[in-house]
């Protein structure tokens, strides 16, 4: 792959963006820390949807589907038949790719408002699946807890939750500097165009299902061993879906790091909220919020800064 | 060399196209040879974007075959096809909206392949040169769709596909929405290409006037038919032709 001085320059941004993180808990307390933790395992998640849904426009309902399948398989798998989590892990990955391929299937034949609504149902059916198929596998509507954990402590966690962000972040942002990600943007600016310059959209399409669900799939299987416990609701519920493509979208869609910023944003402010409002009207505030920038600024809180970062250069000549 | 010697590039047999209940081609059957130009006129709703869309595969045809390079590819998807050297431009150009003319062309140059997708970089000279060779300066390789007029829009959709290297290239109302200038220019860069090239183009037009010097050979369509066939001056003096066009 070819490295242009562009690409190195926002790899140094990236590069400070984690040693900036590494140092953080030597001045942050474990609250915090744990705070930073779901937002990581959120990132992870934004940055799932937005590769798929951000680029190609097929904008999927159905994202809990695939984290339910990672976080089943590994806590079946360990909780009840006490696998070890160093081979339940990757087969619950596994299993969610195999998951994406199945979610693919209607991307074949339809888009736009019908292939969400299509995802969506794969959400619905794992939830009704989970509660009552099999349910001393499973647990039922109580599901699981008492998964073991891969790490102890906060700051390990920390540590754990923000390297598997960093990673998938830098990777995924490099997947789409290339052609690739050309294509796959040129797929939701039009399919019919891409098919007749010669691309097999379907396998675009399923390349990036894959890499969505494997990425879905490191997220939720390592999710649940953080949380210690896996249940339908919470899991399949449509406000865990709505955050995920809040992160995305109020971040910036179509960017990798702009669903971070998102994830970060939504965490902290929901957290911070807390105290002033302890019930449900903080999402009422948080909707808010997100709806006044998408109308100020469609393009997301990442786009906002890159803007002020041209400014001061404009400023500094 | 005519097609009986070296055989048709392309060929349709007995092509038929049912929307329901409106039969909107009903058994066309054409040759085209190689290094020829076709014009394909007729009225609103005679069926020859219909026809486009079945040499593309974008529409799978209700029966008949479609023939090209000596190969049968009824069955072969529209990406293929254009591997194997059928490329088209739409009615109303189909630019990628928000991508640099430099970026649709790149979408046009990038390989069918995942693995080459992701390991070879975009090749921004070649862009640039084929950017050029349709006519853009190259500051304009850099603006949006939306910053250009109707004429280069056209003109992206021809970089857009000699990206691909076709060898036969569809040219659908190629010269609609066009000034005069521009229609001249455009004319202008088909017989450059093809004297380069060595492309073989099926041209739909509305205006004949543009597309008389282009053409060897006109086929004349109405309801889904061939109702005539022939050189330019041939066709426009069929009296059938003249019925078609202005209604009995």
């Amino acid at each position: 792959m070819a490295v242009d001085r562009e690409t190195l320059r926002y790899l140094g941004w990236w590069g400070a963006f984690g040693v900036l993180m590494c140092l953080l808990p030597l001045v942050v307390g474990t609250g915090t820390l744990r705070i930073l933790i779901f937002a990581h395992f959120l990132a992870m998640f934004a940055m799932s949807w937005d590769f798929l849904s951000g680029r190609t426009g097929y904008i999927s309902f159905g994202h809990p589907f695939l984290i339910g399948i990672a976080g089943y398989t590994t806590a079946i798998l360990s909780f009840r038949f006490g696998v070890p989590i160093y081979f339940s892990i990757p087969a619950a990955i596994v299993a969610t790719i195999v998951g994406g391929t199945l979610f693919f299937l209607p991307a074949l034949r339809i888009r736009g408002t019908y292939f969400a609504l299509v995802t969506l149902a794969f959400m619905e059916i794992l939830y009704q699946l989970t509660k009552v198929v099999a349910p001393k596998i499973t647990g039922g509507t109580r599901g699981m807890s008492g998964l073991e954990s891969i790490v102890s402590g906060a700051v390990n966690n920390y540590y754990l939750s923000f390297g598997l962000m960093f990673v998938i972040g830098v990777v995924l942002w490099l997947l789409i500097r290339t052609r690739l990600g050309v294509a796959l943007s040129a797929i939701r600016m039009n399919e019919e165009a891409v098919r007749s310059t010669g691309h097999s959209t379907t396998k675009l399409k399923l390349f990036a299902f894959m890499v969505s669900a494997a990425v879905s799939g490191v997220g939720g299987a390592f999710y649940v061993h953080y949380i210690g416990s896996i249940a339908p609701r919470g899991m399949f519920e449509i406000n865990f879906l709505f955050t995920i493509l809040v992160a995305a979208l109020l971040g910036g869609a179509e960017t990798i790091i702009g669903p971070i910023m998102g994830a970060y944003f939504l965490t902290i402010l929901l957290e911070y909220l807390r105290p002033v409002m302890p019930g449900m009207e903080r999402y009422l505030l948080y909707g808010g919020i997100a709806l006044v920038l998408y109308v100020v600024r469609p393009e997301g809180i990442y786009s906002l800064i890159a803007d002020a970062g041209r400014k001061v250069q404009e400023w500094r000549r | 060399m005519t097609a009986a010697e070296t055989g048709p590039l392309l060929e349709v047999r007995d092509l038929h196209m049912t929307f329901g209940g409106i039969r909107a081609v009903q058994g066309i059957s054409f040759r085209v040879a190689e290094g020829e130009t076709l014009g394909l006129i007729g009225p609103n709703g005679a069926g020859k974007t219909t026809v486009f869309n079945m040499i593309m595969a974008e529409l799978k045809p209700t029966s008949g075959e479609i023939w090209f390079g000596g190969e049968n590819v009824t069955r072969v998807p529209t990406h293929e096809r254009v591997k194997r050297g059928i490329a088209r431009t739409y009615q109303v150009p189909q630019p990628f909206a928000e991508m640099s003319v430099g970026s649709n062309i790149r979408v046009g140059m990038a390989p069918d392949n995942i693995w080459k997708l992701i390991g070879e970089g975009a090749d921004p000279a070649a862009e640039a040169e084929i950017g050029r060779s349709v006519g853009f300066s190259d500051e304009q390789i850099d603006t949006l769709p939306s910053e250009l007029a109707m004429g280069d829009l056209r003109r992206l959709e021809m970089a857009r596909n000699v990206a691909v290297s076709p060898k036969l290239l569809l040219l659908d109302e190629v010269f609609a929405g066009l000034t005069l200038r521009e229609i001249a220019q455009i004319s202008e860069l088909l017989v450059e290409k093809k004297r380069k090239d060595g492309l073989t183009y099926i041209i739909v037009s509305h205006d004949l006037r543009a597309l008389a010097p282009l053409v060897d050979r006109v086929i004349v369509m109405s309801f889904g038919e061939i109702i005539s066939e022939g050189t330019f001056d041939e066709v426009v003096r069929d009296d059938a032709v003249r019925d078609a066009y202005l209604g009995q």
